[in-house]
């Protein structure tokens, strides 16, 4: 049926302006923006601009097609036409809000609340605004009153991020618990609570989630990511690598997927593939020059296969895009002193042992090195504090085999040096 | 003594010489005594036409005009891979090798024809623009012919034949005289109406049987316009004659109708009848570059250094194929050989340079960058610079990284490459501001690039203007319908706009 032909009786003028307005929400829940915007503006001509409903579906149709700011204007002129309909005062804020006006936006939601009833969007968006602010209290305010209205997945996330913000991971996470219960289903969730775990250490937490998000979304590339990468923590390569995979189809330009495939082929136990790993990292760094790990990645790859120049060249190009990762001073001067350059790699362990002074294996290193060099004395002096954090840190279930050799050889020829 | 010696012989030992300036000085000089002696004219014209002759086998530039208005391709709505405007959607990926202006993978030698041809509709503007705005001119319609066609007629004093006046029946009946003067009527006077005439004369008294000159009736046909004509006599010529020179004649008919399928096809056939011709597996290759289809294209360049192992073109783009599959270590030796065979450009030592750098020779690859900046001219220096600020990058120096950016731009104020970078660089000391006006100006200056648009999408996202990500998000994705993160910035974007969240 055509409504243009629909025979019209004479009715008053409240009636006239409305009389459209089914079909006009027809053709916008169908999407047929085209249809609906000419008939929108037939109604703007038969009344002279004053009918608010059509306004306001031509408005929404402008954002949808991004022009927020002449969508704005319709909202404001919607506004104009009634002051107290909290719906149009809702959709200007919202329009100010995607403009990045969050100040503005603020106000005009506050103006919202003294016309109407309690209503968890205008919180939660308020709290959005905050956010972006940079206003976290009054943001997890907003989101908690927005949550107390009534609960939503995304009030959840929103609130989980501001904890994020303030490293406040705690919170957080009873956050994203709540969330969970509240909807056990959402795979997003389930995923950002996975990756919470994960950046906590709880290895086997962090799986359990992803795995679930993982049933819900079997192709989600973020969590695929993550779950591999903690199959692969637990040496199982080539599950891992099948995983990788299934995610590299979807984000085949990622460089932390490329960084993570090159690992599993350096990490693959009886043969590692030295030249895979190092042509994937070499995509990966391709792909995302800035990122610090890659590069030491690559300088770990590169020590092993005893190139040490490049290895020196990238612990050098790590460092200086992180400066403050203790480790990557540790195999930096492992490097050094395989380059026999004795005093630099002096001077690396030091900044390594500045950095983190707990960590047992850069002493043993060290000590080895000294030792290697002649310096027996200063060399005891760092072996017998290795042992002291060594046997701190004993309890950990995580000893190496390789480590323990190498002390015990220190161990012996430190004793057969002192002899002499 | 000089004067002792037959004023015409001299004429010819000059011609032979290679001596044409000279040659025509002699021969008007006799002409001017005895104006019918015919060995003369014949020197003297075959003079003037070998100084201004175009190899007709190469491909050619394309002007303004006929980017705008070709409307002689045959589909005007084609499939994926059956033409140049339309080809296979990108087999390689933006993010992984940079693209020409013309939204084409680099290959790693310029040349001209479609290289500059745009893969979709272009504007006026950017058509004007040329291949590197702001350093070159576009060219006007018929290319590099009608400069050189100028450029001899104002050092000829009088006219030496008068076009107008000839009566072609006449020199139609002496072939010899005919050929002589149907090159002098397309090289020197590029008049083809007339040439055309000739030709139909000659053709016709030879009981339409000669290749020549239906050979040359087809090029005519070819710069008057009229390709299907063009098409005819030159596939009935090969008919009569199997040229090597009239397939590359009709290759370019084909390209010119935009049927590079067809064309692929005549030039493997003539493979068949000129085996070990490496000019043939050369336009093979070029074309299935020209189609994105870059493996097929590098098995040609390989078939090519088979037969031709001193082929520059086919080197280049080996290396360059090579260099961006992630093996820079291949490259490098394609990259050293070309030097050897005697290349010596700042293009070269760049590319050798970041070789060198992704192979992790670093102590080559600065002093091959230094090489390259003693070479470099104003037009290509800023890309030495840009890429001695991707070493930087590399090697985490990013103080080093974002001097050479900014050297790059001084340099070349259009180098939207370095304005991206340097919008990134400027990011990371959350300098967002900066970046901001970095990434407008690298998409002004290219908008065939992704990056700005997608890093300025992005950068508004972040900050909260949703219009403008929204805005650039989707030029992006003009530019890169595949890059996954703009299509998921898009889906993002699209869930605010739409308010579900």
């Amino acid at each position: 049926m055509n409504p243009s032909h629909l025979t019209t009786h004479p009715l008053n003028n409240t009636t006239l302006r409305e009389r459209r307005n089914w079909y006009i929400h027809m053709c916008y829940v169908r999407q047929d923006y085209a249809e609906c915007l000419k008939v929108v503006e037939e109604e703007l001509q038969a009344c002279n601009g004053l009918c608010e409903y059509p306004i306001y579906v031509k408005a929404l149709i402008m954002r949808h097609q991004g022009k927020i700011k002449e969508s704005l204007k319709f909202f404001q002129a919607a506004t104009c036409l009634s002051p107290h309909n909290v719906l149009n005062l809702k959709q200007v804020a919202r329009c100010l809000f995607l403009l990045g006006k969050w100040l503005a936006a603020v106000d005009v939601y506050e103006e919202c609340q003294k016309i109407g009833f309690e209503d968890w969007e205008i919180w939660h968006n308020k709290g959005l605004c905050f956010m972006y602010l940079k206003d976290y209290d009054n943001a997890i305010d907003c989101f908690e009153r927005a949550n107390d209205v009534q609960r939503h997945d995304a009030t959840y996330m929103q609130l989980g991020k501001v904890y994020q913000l303030l490293e406040d991971f705690k919170m957080a996470l009873r956050v994203y618990k709540e969330a969970i219960d509240f909807s056990p289903q959402n795979s997003e969730i389930l995923t950002t609570l996975g990756l919470m775990y994960l950046s906590m250490g709880e290895n086997q937490k962090a799986f359990d989630h992803l795995g679930n998000s993982l049933a819900h979304d079997p192709l989600d590339a973020k969590t695929i990511v993550a779950a591999a990468s903690i199959i692969q923590d637990n040496q199982d390569m080539d599950v891992a690598l099948m995983k990788y995979r299934v995610a590299a189809v979807k984000t085949p330009n990622s460089a932390q997927l490329w960084n993570n495939i090159g690992m599993c082929f350096f990490g693959k136990s009886p043969q590692p593939k030295y030249v895979a790993a190092v042509a994937c990292l070499k995509k990966a760094l391709y792909l995302d020059p800035f990122e610090w790990i890659i590069s030491y990645n690559l300088g770990l790859v590169h020590l092993k296969k005893e190139q040490f120049a490049s290895a020196f060249h990238f612990f050098s190009s790590s460092i200086n895009l992180k400066p403050d990762f203790a480790a990557t001073y540790m195999y930096l001067a492992i490097t050094l002193a395989r380059l026999d350059d004795f005093d630099n790699s002096c001077s690396a362990y030091k900044k390594s042992i500045d950095l983190d002074p707990k960590d047992s294996t850069t002493r043993l290193n060290y000590a080895i090195t000294l030792y290697n060099n002649d310096e027996t004395e200063m060399a005891q002096e760092q072996f017998k504090l290795f042992e002291e954090l060594f046997r701190g840190g004993e309890d950990d279930e995580d000893v190496d085999e390789e480590m323990e050799l190498q002390k015990n050889m220190l161990k012996q020829a430190l004793a057969a040096a002192l002899e002499d | 003594m000089r004067d002792e010696v037959d004023a015409s012989w001299l004429a010819l030992s000059r011609l032979r010489r290679r001596r044409f300036k000279q040659c025509i000085e002699g021969c008007s000089r006799i002409l001017n005594e005895s104006p019918y002696d015919q060995l003369v004219w014949t020197m003297k014209a075959r003079a003037l036409t070998t100084e201004v002759y175009v190899d007709e086998t190469e491909l050619e530039e394309e002007g303004v005009a006929e980017i705008l208005l070709d409307d002689n391709a045959i589909a005007s709505m084609p499939r994926p891979g059956t033409s140049l405007s339309n080809p296979k959607s990108s087999s390689s990926d933006h993010a992984l090798r940079p693209v020409s202006s013309s939204g084409r993978p680099m290959t790693g030698f310029s040349r001209p024809g479609s290289s500059s041809r745009p893969m979709s509709g272009m504007s006026v503007d950017q058509a004007f623009k040329g291949n590197r705005p702001g350093t070159s001119r576009p060219m006007t319609t018929l290319g590099r012919e009608v400069r050189l066609g100028t450029a001899s007629m104002v050092n000829q004093s009088g006219v030496f034949i008068d076009v107008e006046k000839l009566n072609m029946r006449k020199y139609a009946a002496r072939p010899a005289l005919a050929m002589v003067l149907v090159e002098y009527l397309l090289h020197v006077e590029v008049n083809p109406r007339k040439a055309l005439e000739l030709c139909s004369e000659a053709t016709q008294k030879e009981g339409f049987k000669s290749w020549f000159w239906k050979r040359k009736l087809g090029q005519c046909y070819y710069k008057l316009g009229l390709y299907r004509d063009a098409e005819k006599q030159l596939r009935s010529s090969l008919k009569d004659g199997e040229m090597l020179l009239t397939y590359f004649d009709l290759c370019k008919v084909y390209l010119k109708l935009d049927i590079p399928n067809t064309a692929l096809d005549l030039l493997k056939k003539a493979g068949e009848s000129f085996r070990e011709e490496s000019r043939v597996i050369i336009g093979i290759a070029r074309i299935y570059d020209m189609l994105n289809d870059l493996e097929n294209s590098s098995k040609a360049y390989k078939m090519v250094l088979e037969y031709d192992a001193g082929n520059i073109e086919a080197m280049a783009c080996l290396a360059a194929n090579h260099f961006y599959e992630d093996g820079p270590e291949v490259a490098l030796r394609y990259y050293r050989r070309l030097l050897q065979m005697g290349v010596n450009n700042t293009e070269l030592w760049n590319n050798l340079g970041l070789s060198c750098f992704h192979s992790s020779q670093f102590d080559m690859a600065l002093s091959c960058f230094e090489r390259a900046l003693a070479l470099a001219a104003d037009d290509n220096e800023g890309d030495v610079w840009y890429n001695i600020g991707l070493v930087g990058v590399g090697i985490g120096d990013l103080a080093l990284a974002y001097q050479a950016f900014k050297i790059a731009v001084s340099v070349d104020g259009n180098h939207a490459e370095s304005y991206c970078n340097l919008g990134v660089l400027d990011l990371r000391k959350n300098d967002f501001d900066s970046a901001a006006a970095m990434f407008a100006t690298a998409k002004s200056l290219a908008p065939f690039l992704f990056e700005p648009l997608y890093n300025l999408a992005l950068l508004m996202f972040k900050r909260g203007n949703l219009e403008e990500a929204y805005d650039n998000v989707k030029e992006a994705l003009v530019v890169f319908p595949e890059h996954r993160e703009s299509l998921e910035l898009k889906k993002e974007l699209m869930g605010s706009l739409v308010g579900l969240r």
